[in-house]
């Protein structure tokens, strides 16, 4: 029952990163009609962002935080452009084209970074960010500091996005462009700078999450992206193409699904699982468990 | 043959073939991934019953084929006519199911992949004369095919499909049938692309076939050419040669060279280097003789 509980702690916890980063992925379909698929690799460069200015801040976690939000921003808006120019020339969303500029953009981050920083190396933060022991223990199942931030970062960062989408102006925009792009620019709503807007939403979350990931996982790899992306898209398709709600409640399960699978099978075969789950979605419902919004 | 021209000439015939196992699906707008994950399971297999089973190279060759076609019509039955997110998903998931299962398979090596495969010749130099012959015979031999094919009904089907699905059905094509061959077909040249990749290196690892591979296929297929074989024929030798003649501190940035070029190359010439039109332009050019 222990290793249950501890499981199931790990799980949400790691849910709650999947969750965030479907967000942030759905966001950027939904407005901006990318599928960013390198959307990972945007927040595991933020996480080296946040790990470089601990270095030279004498471990200050504030500055951190505060790194790896501009450096996701900045990036999700320095890029935003290139999308942009992709789906003006098209006048919708053109699946092949932005997956694979997004996943130059991926190629470029993941070799920078495995060539740049630390030699390649992975980075591991240090206890001002991780924290320096678990919060709560109890048998085997204790919690960490990375695990609560993960928990409550997950819902309120979340909450927050609906809360944007559903009671102010610019989320009513954002929704009506969801809905239709076309209608929306008839009806007059700036789809270009509402894009934009949504990038930048999209980089906020992406900071967090990076920030969150760093203090749940306390070390960040080159490879980390890449890994992480397939299971963003594994949630996405999972729960329907662009379904926020969905994507929260496939986002938790599969975490918790992983953590289990982890926990009482041995090797690496968890990763293993978001993907025949994929697979098995796609190939009996390609519109996902909740429907496709695109 | 020097080493490095060795290996510059067989890695260029994998990239051009590989690159058009992924120009085949794309003619009906499929960016299909599972043909890279059928290069790792051949290329394992093969090694596997070539080392543990004393199969002979031929044999194991053989199988490498067959496995990509059986796996590939399996899967096209599924996603023959899938929107074109779902055939992607699909390639992804396949590609990282493979990955997982090789990492825990103790007879492929488990994470730490197979080494020391045997020499296909009787010396070292015999085996690369054999896999270069090997290999540019399956470049001719699939390049002859694919040029019959664009210059056939089922490739104005497939140019049709690509440009309007709706459409192409209404005009009677049977856009599920297509893509599931152009897949098939696709898979199965990758099948045998993995094996003979395995006994170039003469090892085998996981990483072989990650995200980096599929980066470089698409770079090449993209930067080339989507709409004509003759993209990644030019691109490849180009792409994979340049950075081989620039000094090492240099040349270890090719993947983000690779990016760059793929980015840019998509914003201003989306239809990339070589064009249809440009090929049939030079293809009138020839018939009369270089008059226009």
């Amino acid at each position: 029952m222990e290793v249950f509980v501890a499981q199931l702690i790990n799980g949400l916890s790691l849910g709650s990163v999947y969750v965030l980063l479907v967000t942030g992925f759905n966001l950027l379909l939904l407005v901006a009609l990318v599928i960013h698929f390198s959307y990972p690799q945007v927040v595991v460069l933020s996480m080296y962002a946040a790990w470089m200015t601990l270095r030279a801040a004498s471990d200050h976690p504030g500055l951190a935080v505060l790194a790896a939000l501009f450096a996701s921003v900045l990036l999700s808006l320095a890029t935003a452009p290139l999308f942009q120019k992709i789906t003006q020339r098209k006048g919708r969303v053109d699946v092949n084209i932005t997956m694979v500029v997004s996943l130059g953009i991926g190629m470029i981050i993941g070799d920078l970074l495995s060539r740049v920083v630390n030699n390649g190396f992975p980075v591991a933060f240090p206890p001002p960010l991780t924290g320096s022991g678990p919060v709560i223990h109890v048998g085997l199942v204790s919690v960490s500091w990375g695990q609560i931030a993960a928990l409550v970062g997950g819902v309120v960062i979340v909450g927050s996005v609906f809360l944007i989408l559903y009671t102010t102006r610019q989320g009513r925009a954002f929704r009506a462009i969801a809905e239709d792009p076309v209608g929306a620019l008839l009806a007059g709503i700036p789809v270009a700078s509402a894009g934009l807007r949504s990038h930048a939403l999209a980089g906020v979350v992406g900071g967090v999450t990076a920030v969150i990931l760093a203090a749940l996982m306390g070390f960040a790899s080159p490879g980390l992206g890449e890994q992480v992306a397939h299971k963003v898209l594994a949630v996405s398709i999972i729960a329907g193409l662009g379904h926020l709600g969905g994507g929260l409640v496939v986002g938790l399960c599969l975490g918790v699904l992983e953590a289990l699978v982890q926990g009482y099978v041995s090797g690496t075969w968890s990763n293993a699982v978001a993907f025949v789950l994929m697979l098995v979605v796609v190939l009996l419902r390609p519109r996902g468990l909740f429907g496709s919004k695109v | 043959m020097p080493l490095p021209l060795y290996y510059y000439l067989a890695v260029t015939a994998v990239n051009v073939l590989m690159t058009w196992a992924l120009y085949l699906p794309y003619r009906v707008a499929h960016l299909h991934f599972l043909p890279v994950a059928n290069m790792a399971i051949s290329a394992y297999v093969a090694a596997h019953l070539v080392m543990q089973q004393a199969f002979p190279w031929g044999l194991a060759l053989a199988v490498g084929f067959a496995l990509g076609f059986a796996l590939g019509l399996l899967v096209s039955l599924f996603v023959g006519d899938a929107p074109t997110f779902s055939v992607v998903i699909v390639g992804f998931t396949f590609l990282f199911i493979t990955r997982t299962v090789i990492e825990n398979i103790a007879a492929f090596g488990g994470p730490l992949g197979l080494f020391d495969l045997p020499y296909i010749g009787s010396s070292p130099a015999a085996h690369r004369h054999l896999l270069l012959a090997v290999l540019y015979g399956l470049v001719i031999l699939v390049g002859f095919l694919l040029w019959r094919f664009d210059h056939s009904g089922l490739g104005r089907a497939a140019s049709a499909t690509f440009a309007d699905r709706g459409l192409a059905t209404s005009l009677g094509v049977d856009t599920g049938r297509l893509g599931a061959m152009l897949q098939t077909a696709s898979c199965t040249v990758a099948g045998g692309c993995g094996v003979l990749y395995g006994f170039i290196y003469r090892s085998l690892h996981p990483d072989f076939f990650g995200f980096q591979l599929v980066g470089l296929f698409l770079t090449i297929l993209f930067v080339g050419g989507y709409a004509t074989p003759w993209g990644p024929v030019v691109a490849a030798p180009v792409l994979y040669g340049i950075p081989l003649l620039f000094p090492a501190a240099i040349a270890q940035w090719r993947v983000v060279v690779y990016g760059v070029a793929l980015i840019l190359v998509l914003l201003s010439k989306p239809d990339g280097l070589v064009t249809r039109d440009a090929v049939r332009s030079l293809e009138a050019r020839l018939r009369h003789g270089g008059k226009t």
